[in-house]
């Protein structure tokens, strides 16, 4: 079962955890340091978990009785009835006719979700050797440390804003559509992958790049004979596990890029027209379902 | 820097060049440049995709972002904001995990021993999780607000469900994979299931469970911040607000806001799994 995707968010993760890290780290007078850096966050987490459900619980709109109160429980049920569209003559998700509509907003969505993920993976290789931790065993010129930095920076910063946020900049600038969806969706992946890849090449096995590069290789040739070879099936595996975050996501940022199944969830819910609701996202789940599938199998391939 | 390479060889970093199958890769590798074509040819590129005034106004924007809105009235009203967002990102996380426990234990299928009895309940845990975890936290938001109203509870419950579902299934697959020996040594003191669970698999698994949810954590506050969308407050509503006025440098306030947030985040998390995997 080592091919499902939140496994490789977890490795990756783990693989953020190995970047950067010093070897002193593990020399034994550091102990008591330690318990005490983890008990003190150990204390903030609770003191913030507490604290936060204080501020939830005492807003003025929040009512601890509405919520199971029995206008609320009457209102959660006839919501119910409506999503299972009872009293409907035809219910949406029994009409044909909508079942195909549905499937070609699926198909744009699908369509969004490959050019976001093609746009982030495109940025990636073109910025990954800046951002990572020197692999070549040279010295760093004062340029190159200033790319690294900035590289950081940019994906830092692309990676903290969501992408439902970058949207709602980017419309201000593109015609709401598919364009303008995956351009958003790419450029929070980009700061994720571009991380990731990174941390991939931060920790490739040294050894085949050196001796490519005693053998007389230059930069360029170095990249393409001994860097790419060993990264590109973790980045390949990256950037398909992205690929299903994306495909989740996508029906979100349609919300705002008025593109695919996002838009024509939210007008339905606007509209009070539940059943239509339920449809769309049975086909959302179904697509979400199918994109997990061929990633599975796809970075089979990849290995 | 050597000792990265100590660690468990990542993926496929680890095998020497020579040894990857290349056929697989080349063949993945075309696959995914002819779904890049695909995709692009969807695009009606005969329509103007940018605005008129596009490009004037992403060099507002752009000049906006040099000179956020630092006036200390305005830096309070980002300040509540942020910790409005923190609020209901700390809220949700938290009870995801409370309800990602039992779910996740129930998965992993370590608690039965009956073959039939653990397959079915944990088949059924892991089609729970899955569901919660395949609709994306804003469509839950919208669900929500439209059951039980604008309450910070829909934001809360609305996160809550979708990290529970991702929780679990990590939960589950750690307890899994931890180390046999200890187990088979609780087994051989006469520890029935559920004392290897809570003596043996758990505290084995808390290290990297930890690390996991701190990481969900981080990713929590930019949830939180996008709940405004279904008119709840925090980052993401001021975000809005600001839009709506063509307000661009108290826009970039915001937006830097949250990504101190997320740095302040992943660096504090940084700490505490370094410690605790160290």
């Amino acid at each position: 079962m080592s091919a499902n995707p939140l496994k490789v968010e977890a490795r990756g993760d783990r693989l953020a955890l190995d970047a950067g890290r010093t070897p002193v780290a593990s020399s034994e007078p550091g102990l008591p340091q330690r318990s005490l850096a983890l008990r003190a966050s150990g204390w903030l987490l609770v003191a913030l978990v507490v604290a936060s459900w204080v501020f939830v619980v005492s807003e003025p709109s929040a009512h601890v009785g509405d919520l199971i109160s029995r206008e609320t429980l009457d209102h959660g049920r006839d919501f119910l009835q409506q999503l299972a569209g009872v009293g409907e003559a035809r219910p949406a998700y029994r009409d044909p006719g909508q079942w195909r509509q549905a499937a070609r907003l699926a198909y744009r969505t699908l369509a969004m979700s490959v050019l976001a993920i093609g746009f982030a993976t495109i940025g990636t290789l073109l910025t990954v050797m800046a951002g990572a931790r020197p692999v070549l065993d040279e010295g760093r010129p004062w340029p190159r440390t200033l790319l690294f930095g900035l590289t950081r920076a940019a994906w830092i910063f692309s990676r903290a804003v969501p992408e439902l946020v970058w949207a709602l900049l980017i419309i201000f600038v593109f015609s709401p559509g598919i364009l303008a969806g995956a351009l958003a969706l790419g450029l929070h992946n980009f700061g994720v992958l571009g991380r990731l890849c990174a941390e991939v090449v931060e920790n490739l096995d040294r050894r085949p790049i050196r001796a490519v590069r005693s053998a007389g290789a230059g930069r360029g040739q170095t990249l393409l004979y001994a860097v790419l070879p060993s990264a590109l099936p973790a980045f390949l595996t990256f950037v398909l596990y992205r690929w299903e975050v994306v495909i989740r996501t996508t029906i979100v940022v349609g919300f705002v890029s008025a593109a695919g199944l996002g838009r024509e969830f939210r007008l339905a819910l606007s509209f009070f027209h539940y059943s239509d609701v339920t449809l769309l996202v049975l086909v959302y789940v179904l697509l979400v379902f199918a994109v997990d599938a061929t990633s599975v199998g796809l970075r089979r391939l990849a290995r | 820097m050597t000792s990265a390479k100590a660690s468990p060889a990542p993926l496929g970093g680890g095998p020497p060049a020579g040894h990857v199958p290349i056929r697989g890769r080349g063949l993945l590798t075309l696959l995914l440049l002819g779904a890049l074509t695909w995709s692009l040819t969807t695009v009606p590129w005969g329509e103007p995709l940018v605005h008129p005034g596009g490009l004037t106004v992403l060099g507002e924007m752009l000049v906006a972002a040099l000179h956020p809105t630092v006036s200390a009235e305005f830096l309070g009203i980002a300040l509540a904001a942020s910790w409005r967002t923190v609020a209901y990102a700390t809220a949700g996380v938290s009870l995801a995990i409370l309800l990602a426990f039992p779910a996740g234990v129930l998965a992993s299928g370590v608690l039965v021993r009956h073959p039939v009895l653990r397959a079915l309940t944990s088949g059924a845990s892991r089609a729970l999780l899955g569901v919660l975890r395949a609709i994306h936290e804003l469509v839950w938001a919208l669900l929500f607000v439209a059951a039980i109203g604008l309450s910070p509870f829909a934001a809360v419950l609305a996160l809550a469900l979708p990290y529970a579902g991702i929780l679990g299934r990590i939960l589950a697959e750690i307890l899994e994979d931890v180390p046999p020996g200890p187990l088979a040594a609780l087994r051989a003191a006469g520890a029935r299931e559920w004392q290897v669970l809570l003596y043996g698999r758990l505290p084995q698994a808390f290290p990297n469970m930890v690390s996991y949810a701190l990481y969900r954590y981080e990713c929590g506050i930019r949830s939180a911040t996008i709940m405004s969308f279904v008119g709840l407050g925090g980052l993401g509503y001021q975000i809005q607000i600001s839009l709506d006025d063509l307000r661009f440098r108290e826009v970039w306030t915001f937006v830097y806001c949250l990504v101190v947030l997320v740095v302040l985040v992943d660096l504090w998390s940084g700490v505490i799994r370094r410690r605790l995997l160290a």
